[in-house]
């Protein structure tokens, strides 16, 4: 094999693991649009708040220790030396479903009946909200999380890859980060979980009754609003989950929650009430911008990652407005 | 007590069609107005220019234009940055290509331009709705600002990428560059928000107006009146981006005077001008004013009371803003979601009654 | 019953349409003709395909076979839009307002495909889009008189009641003075009071602007009262077609009615 030839599977690999990325937060926008058909945007603001918040337990930061300097003057900063992961992320899991259990007593519950873009500004409001609140408990600076998953390059997977060169080219080897294959791994995992949960539990398969028809399902009995907190509070685990990979990469701060931005155009191609179409969505856009940006990228400028995914769910929607995955809409009068 | 209808009876229907049918109101925005043309100019100095007087004024403009598109149309744009840069870099273009165009007719012909660009990206909305188009907007956001960024031509090969507003003048005086004098900006700003002002207030109330809301209201009732849907949503879209482009184009030529692309326009822009047409009031010209001016101006007011009065960190400041805006977004969306011009009429109607409420 | 009925005129005709949504078939091999001024009524039970014609007739589902004639010419496949043009107008089974807007600006969007000022008069909005606006506001004030809906000329119509809604609407379709007048069960959740306005309203179209309608309605007293002639549908097949008697007296309908079946 050519080292070119070589480079493109180097390429789409590493799309494929950033697909996966990609896949974990769109994941948390699917299981919220199902069960309660509001699509929200603060998903990416919910991984932020999630890293930051596990990071905050972690090394044991006070809560709004920046507030509280800044009103009365003093010094706080860290209440001890931190604790162990584990405390940390069952510590943060409680908080997101504190969250899902706000928001829906604060939020959802007063916009009942509105209609879907209505609901979708106030997720905005909501993203914007979070994201203050986030910063101002634990500060805007960018953290380092590290929770024990392995990064950095795989040295075993660069000597394979080296021998696969044809004789007479010089080759290095693939390059492939630990870490992604470790997200990989757990968003399989994920997913699998979500998918025998909501199939053999009572829990999920009200979720599931809720997604298919909210009257119906009211009408034998299921509380609309335990289920949105449920929902919620799986979408803020999911998204704690996407929280740590993409802390672990490439640290926490504000850029964290625009991978909100890269999820939708996801969405777009794997339809909305799909998990599967995630997946596949997500390794779609993963590989096509990335080798978009290696083949074309060069010649207009680079930096097409900025819009490639967007520019593609454009030209989808116009031929497939409902997705790989979503059904067919007939429209009724 | 004196602030009412009765006594004022309509005899025509074109009394029946003012757009303040009440008589104090017409007295009131007469003065206003007055004041703005007449004694403004002569108050005026830097500070109130730039921090105050030109920002919300363009951004009404453009809070109008995504108010005819989102407001009436019912279709939410997440690309007004990206068509706010369209305005400012045809301007550009115009204004260095043919030195001697007026700058009135630079402007229009940027507002023009854009209104071309946001039919292109309009299309998709023939096919898609809610929040599948939003997500379709962001595609012209992303693309529009990257190709500013890419693309040396758009901002005439300069070395650092930038571009910067030449000096321009109208009847011998600098409207545009380092040596415009604030009056002359101000009046130059106020005559475009002004006449647009009133152009989308009477297309609004006729004909455009009506079909814009049908299918806002419900797409396939509007479709089966005789509405065709592909010329009331492009025709949404072009006005809409048309307004977007003058706002752009003030915005760079007379605001900042040297624009970066990713910097002036981005995504957050496209956001804020979205939250002032939420809080000002949905399908309301006079809540864009009421939403631009005080989403705007609301942070500077934080900002100088919590920064420049009690020493707080810039820092703690921004994201306190950050969650004070997020939360109003929500409590309007709840409350009020035809926002603060709503509140504006709510508060006249009883004042319409008093002092006898019964 | 009424004398604007011209027996030898027909208006539109349905010829052999057959509709289906993937494998399911909505209507099949239907044919059928209003005639100009008539009150036409279309019955069936539950799921027969009455709303389904009325889609095809406007433009809004497109038949897989069969062709629809208006006014003597064929009509090929067009939008809604266009077939609102031609003079169709329609109420719907559940109300389609337009909720954010008054009723005055309900009634004006009706006129919509009559109005033409362009997009610089609109601007402008002093001359020929304020003569226009003027001359259209006459005719829906006359609408507005007739069906005495005056005291909520400038209420938003989100806020009225269901009854004053549905009025809205018929308000609504009147305003484009349409050839044909398509009603998707113009009575459905009303009381008896409420059904004899609207029975009277509907008369009085057909007699004062000699309009010619189509109905779907459930309550057979109404049917028969109001309407010159009547099909009746079932299960996507036309079972019946005549005056309201010969419909009564068709074994076959009472079967379907009643639900005996001959197995």
């Amino acid at each position: 094999m050519t080292p070119d030839f070589l480079n493109t599977i180097e390429v789409i690999l590493n799309g494929l693991m950033a697909g996966v990325m990609y896949s974990l937060v769109a994941l948390g926008f699917v299981l919220i649009f199902k069960a309660s058909g509001i699509f929200n945007y603060a998903q990416g603001v919910m991984a932020l708040f999630a890293a930051l918040t596990l990071v905050g337990f972690q090394t044991g930061q006070i809560p709004f220790a920046h507030l509280v300097n800044e009103i009365f003057g003093t010094q706080i900063h860290h209440w001890g030396p931190g604790m162990n992961n584990l405390i940390a992320i069952l510590l943060t899991i409680l908080v997101m479903v504190l969250f899902a259990w706000l928001v829906e007593k604060l939020v959802l519950k007063h916009l009942v009946n509105q209609e879907p873009i209505i609901l979708f500004m106030a997720t905005i409001g909501l993203a914007f909200f979070m994201e203050g609140v986030g910063d101002l408990m634990w500060g805007a600076d960018l953290k380092t999380l590290d929770v024990g998953i392995p990064s950095g390059g795989s040295f075993w997977w660069e000597d394979v890859t080296r021998t696969w060169v044809s004789e007479g080219y010089e080759y290095y080897g693939m390059y492939i980060d630990l870490l992604d294959v470790w997200a990989a791994g757990i968003a399989v995992l994920l997913v699998t979980v979500l998918t025998l949960f909501s199939q053999y539990t009572k829990t999920g398969r009200a979720l599931r009754a809720v997604a298919d028809d909210h009257q119906a399902a009211l009408t034998v009995g299921i509380s609309l609003r335990s289920i949105w907190v449920i929902v919620w509070s799986i979408a803020g685990i999911v998204a704690l989950v996407a929280g740590i990979m993409w802390g672990s990469k490439s640290g926490v701060q504000f850029s964290l929650s625009l991978i909100a931005l890269k999820a939708l155009p996801v969405l777009i191609l794997g339809g909305f009430t799909s998990i599967p179409g995630a997946i596949v969505g997500g390794l779609i856009i993963g590989v096509g911008e990335k080798l978009f940006e290696f083949s074309i990228g060069p010649l207009v400028g680079g930096a097409t990652e900025n819009w490639f995914a967007y520019v593609l769910a454009l030209f989808f929607l116009m031929f497939r407005p409902q997705g790989l995955f979503g059904e067919r809409i007939i429209e009724r009068v | 007590m004196f602030y009412r209808e009765s006594g004022d009876f309509k005899t025509s229907y074109i009394q029946d069609q003012q757009i303040f049918p009440i008589l104090q109101d017409r007295m009131f925005v007469a003065v206003v107005a007055a004041f703005a043309f007449l004694v403004v100019p002569f108050l005026i100095n830097d500070y109130w220019e730039k921090s105050v007087l030109l920002p919300v004024l363009i951004w009404s403009l453009a809070a109008i234009g995504l108010n005819i598109l989102t407001g009436y149309c019912g279709q939410v744009s997440l690309g007004t940055g990206g068509f706010m840069a369209v305005g400012a870099y045809a301007s550009y273009k115009f204004t260095t290509a043919f030195p001697e165009l007026n700058l009135f007719i630079v402007v229009l012909l940027s507002g023009g331009v854009t209104a071309m660009v946001g039919i292109l990206f309009g299309l998709p909305s023939l096919r898609i709705k809610g929040f599948y188009l939003a997500v379709a907007t962001l595609a012209s956001q992303f693309f529009l600002v990257w190709l500013f960024n890419k693309v040396p031509w758009f901002y005439n090969y300069s070395a650092s990428g930038q571009i910067n507003a030449p000096e321009r003048l109208i009847a011998g005086i600098a409207v545009t560059g380092p040596n415009a004098p604030p009056w002359a900006t101000y009046l130059f700003c106020l005559t475009f928000v002004v006449v647009f002002a009133l152009i989308a207030k009477n297309l609004t109330r006729g004909r455009f107006g009506r079909s814009w809301m049908a299918i806002r209201d419900m797409d396939i009732a509007a479709e089966i009146i005789g509405v065709a849907p592909l010329k009331a949503k492009l025709s949404a879209f072009s006005i809409s981006s048309f307004y977007i482009g003058i706002a752009g184009a003030l915005f760079f030529l007379v605001y900042l005077g040297a624009v970066e692309p990713t910097e002036a326009f981005g995504i957050d822009k496209s956001f804020l001008v979205l939250f002032m047409i939420i809080i000002g009031g949905l399908g309301s010209i006079l809540g864009s004013f009421i939403g631009a001016a005080f989403m705007f101006l609301m942070p500077v007011l934080i900002k100088n009371i919590l920064v420049n009065g009690l020493g707080w960190s810039p820092d703690i400041v921004a994201h306190l803003i950050l969650m004070i805006v997020g939360g109003l977004i929500m409590f309007f969306l709840i409350v009020e979601p035809h926002g603060l011009a709503q509140l504006w009429r709510v508060a006249k109607e009883k004042l319409r009654l008093w002092p006898f409420p019964h | 019953m009424q004398d604007t009925v011209r027996e030898d005129e027909i208006l539109l005709e349905v010829r052999n349409v057959s509709l289906s949504f993937g494998g399911v078939k909505a209507l099949e091999d239907i044919s059928f003709d209003i005639r100009k001024g008539e009150v036409r009524a279309i019955i069936g039970p539950n799921g027969a395909g009455k709303s389904s014609m009325l889609n095809v007739i406007n433009g809004f589902y497109h038949p897989q076979e069969g062709e629809i004639w208006f006014d003597g010419k064929l009509r090929h496949r067009m939008k809604p839009h266009q077939v609102a043009k031609l003079g169709i107008a329609r109420t719907f089974q559940n109300i389609a307002l337009f909720k954010g807007m008054s009723t005055l600006d309900n009634l004006m969007t009706g006129r919509y495909t009559r109005m033409h000022a362009n997009l610089f008069a609109q601007m402008a909005w002093v001359g020929p889009a304020q003569r226009e606006e003027i001359e259209h506001r006459q005719k829906v004030e006359e609408i507005i008189d007739f069906l005495k809906i005056q005291s909520i000329r400038k209420t938003p119509v989100g806020k009225l009641p269901y009854g004053m809604q549905k009025r809205v609407e018929l308000g609504r379709a009147l305003a484009a003075e349409s050839k044909l007048l398509l009603l998707d069960e113009p009575m459905a959740g009303m009381n008896l009071e409420e059904k004899e306005d609207m029975c009277r309203f509907v008369l009085d179209v057909n007699e004062q602007f000699g309009t010619t309608i189509a109905l779907i309605e459930h309550d057979m007293g109404v049917v028969m009262d109001i309407s010159n002639r009547v099909v009746v549908l079932d299960y996507g097949k036309k079972l019946a077609d005549g005056s309201p008697d010969e419909v009564r007296s068709n074994e076959e309908v009472i079967d379907a009615y009643l639900g005996v079946s001959h197995d």
